[in-house]
């Protein structure tokens, strides 16, 4: 198919926006737009973009009132972590923890062993254990990725999360991230950044994990507060009898002591708030807005930490609860502004307004958004496009993803096929490349997990990194190689590929080798590519293991790792 | 005091950061390219074992001699007579045994009350800090293993200088200095049907990567197959412990038998990280049965074993064991412990000066605690690793490895 000129390459070439340079084809523009919008394009789809028109496709793409691509429905059905609700996860949990908690509990070391094991028979067996649907989140996120038409919408919810990050593995964030990551993340992924903002700063996922839920004003009685007078205090649920909603006395209660409510009691005394607690404050300042160098001090986390006191997590259904008996009312500055005393939650509403609507958050947040779709180290004009186009929409992320999208620097040479995949991007796109279907076990999940991202398991807020140097050494790099080869060779678990609908077996290599780059590299081959590639396959007479050694070295190889 | 990332970047990270510049380890990796034999012994190695989860130092290397112990843990002390003394004051826990005989040849010293200066009890947030090396401040992007590789004056050129064993690298060994992570040794390479399949690959995979990769990607997959050609030429899966060593079949002393592999076949580790968890004994930690007692004899056991299977060459290789934090001086009511501040220290090997507990014992009584209710440090946990960094692998540049960490006085636990 003749190359012709894309219309934005010759619009922004006319207006003198693009270095002189060979304009893109269209081509290679649909190229670049799903390397870096998409997880990458399955076979065709490259022609397929470039004929719809790229800018079409980002505004279609863009247009999407919700995230879930209806075509996906059957698919997530059998995902049934998608229809628990947090008080069930909840529940499941901490009945979890009872038995968990009675098997260490036993002396013998024999009967402890068996019973943790056979715990672990039951949990790993049973498809609706806790353990099976935090694992199905993971699968579920892969399948969505793979397999969403909604492509650009499945980066920017990848985006989100790790801006957003929430360690999956901690404590209570085990119940409460399946619906962090569907109504908090995935339901504001595309809207304003501020309502995006509100929903993280109340969901019980990020309130317990950067301990917000447990911050009190200093000075307040903590007993008073798990009293729970008033609007019900983080109560400790009457469990084989003798504590029933207050604050535990280890010594009292029966005897012998029951190790069970025991270990509870210590739990909850251990989590007994004791005054402020800065975490969510600094990193609600440091990460999720205003940025390191964003100009706030060490005092005004302190403030923001009182102004967020009392947002908090009501235990008895896992939903966000403001406790107006452990709220900081006095008066507070925060980055030079007053904040009168006596304002309740409302104080939080307004500094969450006041961040979201900050210049340095707009800086900070575009340059990470930029740093994702263009270049490790976002270009200063990209940055400045972005926060343009947030100012003029009042921080509607569709509108600032766009601007970035028709920035220069997006389409600058330099720009294109110079980012290195994530694990995530690596393996999605791979299994894209080849018009793989994952089915709903762990399987693929794990492979990402194995080369380095598993999938909400960051510990630390800020998420996974986006630059090559976080995910580029030699363990990891062997460690695609073999994954592209056992991809290819369609013995993965968890996998079904099937070549044929990838490239036709031929006993003519070259035509073998035009063809895997047409389908899995989107004609990005380089010429030491394709040579090493017949070469090797010189010594291979049956042609459907040449295909396969073709397209696993195709996969394996350096033009693959990049995007 | 904030650091701010960007500072870090300009000191540490150089050419990496911007695109299209050839980093350093090109030049590194073409050296290790003409030099294909093994490298001269002599190289110093320093093996760190992270104890996750916060291990019971008082448990580890029990103050007898502290009234307060015996006070505060009526249910999980350790039974006088199965303890082992060390000095006057203090005593090994007796599933440690197999470590005594270290401590005899003055070849294991260890380093009390020791931690980090942080407030933090969150496990999560203890060992971010102990592993970038920064106490408190959350956003520095590297391991201060990694700064010393950096910044250290004269290293050695191969892919193994600084390996991890686990999945994943750990924050330790982040950074811009190349480090290797390795589940398993016997599994590193490329993997296929047969064995001849796996050399095809291999060779078919360097030179796509020789032909097409560029930056980073081309530097460390220069690094990823030169790491299989020197474990090929000197197959270190194939030595058996010396000695009469005997490993245990747990992955931490599976993973120790492959860092002594790696060590004997003079393939230039200076930094090897193994990790180990189940330390959280929050109920039930027993004595000298039990959770603890469990991990500790894994512990022993593959240390010793590690040490023994080394035999000469431990002259050239210290251990340092580290954890986030300590347990709670006072036992539970569940027969544990809780998060607590300070904790023990074990460094073994090299040219230290053992047969010593060193730092300052701050005493178990309540007005001695730390918040009352915890073992205080007096020595930070800084301080130990600037002396074996120092003391055992050379010179270092500590104000860039520690940034933000005045030394007061060396420990001087080596020489």
């Amino acid at each position: 198919m003749k190359p012709h000129i894309s219309g934005l390459g010759l619009a922004l070439l006319i207006a003198g926006r693009l270095p002189a340079q060979h304009p893109m084809t269209s081509i290679d523009s649909a190229r670049h737009v799903l390397n870096r919008l998409a997880y990458g394009a399955t076979p065709g789809e490259i022609e397929t973009v470039a004929r719809e028109g790229v800018l079409k496709w980002v505004d279609r793409q863009l247009g999407y009132s919700d995230l879930r691509d209806p075509a996906l429905a059957d698919a997530e059905r059998s995902f049934e972590v998608l229809h628990v609700s947090m008080s069930d996860m909840q529940a499941m949990l901490q009945n979890n923890q009872a038995k968990a908690a009675r098997a260490q509990a036993a002396g013998d070391t024999l009967a402890r062993r068996q019973m943790l094991d056979q715990l672990r028979v039951e949990q790993a067996g049973d498809r609706r254990s806790l353990q099976n649907l935090i694992a199905q989140l993971q699968s579920v996120t892969i399948v969505r990725a793979t397999e969403s038409d909604r492509q650009l919408d499945e980066v920017l919810a990848d985006f989100w999360i790790n801006h957003f990050n929430v360690f999956i593995n901690k404590g209570q964030d085990r119940a409460y991230f399946g619906d962090y990551l569907e109504t908090t993340i995935r339901g504001h992924a595309l809207g304003k950044f501020a309502d995006l903002l509100i929903a993280t700063a109340k969901s019980p996922a990020m309130l317990f994990y950067l301990d917000n839920a447990e911050s009190v004003a200093n000075g307040t009685d903590a007993r008073a507060a798990q009293l729970g007078r008033g609007r019900g205090g983080i109560a400790v649920r009457p469990v084989f009898g003798g504590i029933r909603g207050r604050f535990p006395n280890p010594r009292a209660g029966t005897y012998p002591p029951d190790p069970v409510a025991m270990a509870r009691a210590q739990q909850a005394a251990q989590r007994a708030p004791r005054g402020l607690n800065e975490n969510y404050a600094r990193e609600l300042m440091e990460l999720h807005t205003l940025g390191v160098d964003g100009g706030y001090t060490q005092q005004d986390v302190i403030n923001v930490a009182r102004i967020l006191t009392g947002w908090s997590i009501d235990r008895r259904n896992a939903s966000y609860i403001f406790r107006e008996q452990v709220h900081d009312d006095l008066p507070k500055v925060v980055l030079g502004q007053n904040f009168p005393g006596g304002h309740g939650e409302d104080e939080g509403m307004r500094l969450l307004k006041l961040l979201a609507n900050s210049p340095a958050t707009m800086h900070h947040v575009s340059a990470q958004l930029c740093s994702r779709l263009v270049s490790d180290v976002a270009p200063d004009g990209c940055i400045d496009d972005a926060v343009r186009a947030w100012k003029k929409s009042g921080g509607e992320i569709r509108e600032v993803v766009r601007a970035i999208v028709r920035s220069p620097d997006f389409w600058a040479a330099v720009n294109v096929q110079s980012k290195v995949k994530t694990p995530l991007e690596f393996v999605v796109s791979a299994v894209r490349a080849v018009n793989g279907v994952p089915d709903s076990t762990p399987r693929v999940a794990q492979r990402v997990a194995q080369l380095g991202e598993p999938l909400f398991q960051k510990q630390t807020p800020d998420g996974y990194g986006e630059r090559q140097e976080d995910w580029v050494n030699s363990g990891a790099l062997l460690a695609r190689m073999n994954f592209a080869v056992q991809l290819a060779s369609g013995r993965m678990p968890g996998l079904a590929v099937d070549l044929d609908r990838v490239v036709p077996v031929t006993d003519d290599h070259v035509a073998l080798v035009s063809g895997v780059d047409k389908a899995v590299l989107g004609g990005a081959m380089s010429q030491q590519t394709r040579q090493t590639i017949l070469k090797e396959l010189a010594d291979v007479p049956d042609p459907r293991m040449a295909r396969a050694l073709a397209v696993g070295l195709a996969l394996g190889g350096p033009e693959f790792q990049r995007q | 005091m904030t650091i701010s990332r960007r500072a870090f970047m300009r000191a540490g990270g150089l050419a990496l950061i911007s695109l299209g510049a050839d980093p350093i380890f090109l030049d590194r990796a073409a050296y290790a390219l003409q030099s294909a034999g093994p490298l001269a012994s002599g190289q110093k190695t320093l093996v760190c074992l992270f104890q996750r989860g916060a291990v019971d130092g008082l448990s580890m290397i029990v103050p007898t001699g502290d009234p307060w112990y015996w006070q505060e843990r009526q249910r999980i002390a350790l039974p006088r007579e199965q303890l082992i003394p060390l000095d006057g004051m203090f005593a090994l826990h007796p599933r440690l045994a197999p470590l005594k005989p270290l401590w005899d040849q003055h070849s294991l010293a260890v380093v009390h009350a020791v931690g980090s200066p942080s407030t933090t009890r969150s496990h999560f947030d203890a060992q971010d800090y102990m592993e970038s090396g920064t106490p408190d401040v959350k956003n520095t992007p590297d391991g201060w293993a990694n700064r010393y590789c950096a910044h250290a004056a004269e290293h050695a050129n191969t892919p193994f200088r600084a390996v991890a064993f686990g999945p994943q690298l750990p924050r330790t060994l982040a950074g811009t200095s190349p480090s290797l992570a390795i589940d398993d040794l016997r599994t590193f390479g490329m993997r296929a049907a047969q064995a001849s399949g796996e050399q095809k690959l291999t060779r078919a995979f360097e030179e796509l990567y020789q032909g097409a990769a560029t930056g980073l990607i081309a530097s460390s997959s220069a690094e990823s197959f030169e790491a299989i050609k020197m474990l090929k030429t000197a197959n270190p899966t194939a030595m058996a412990p010396a000695n009469g060593a005997a490993y245990g079949k747990n992955r931490l002393a599976t993973s120790l038998q492959q860092i002594a592999q790696l060590i004997k076949a003079d393939l230039g580790v200076q930094i090897a990280f193994v990790d180990v968890g189940g330390w959280d004994t929050h109920v039930n930690q027993g004595a000298d049965q039990g959770q603890l007692a469990a991990r500790l004899d894994e512990l022993a056991g593959a240390l010793a074993a590690f040490t023994t299977d080394l035999g000469d060459r431990m002259r050239d290789v210290a251990v340092i064991t580290m954890s986030e934090f300590g347990r709670t001086v006072k036992e539970n009511g569940t027969s544990g412990t809780d998060h607590g501040h300070g904790t023990a220290m074990m460094i073994m090997g090299g040219n230290v000066r053992g047969g010593r507990v060193y730092g300052r014992w701050p005493g178990l009584a309540p007005d001695q605690r730390y918040e009352g209710r915890d073992l205080a440090i007096t020595t930070d946990f800084r301080s130990v690793f600037s002396d074996v960094l120092q003391g055992h692998l050379g010179p270092a540049n500590l104000s860039q490895v520690f940034p933000g960490f005045e030394q007061t006085a060396r420990i001087g636990m080596f020489g």
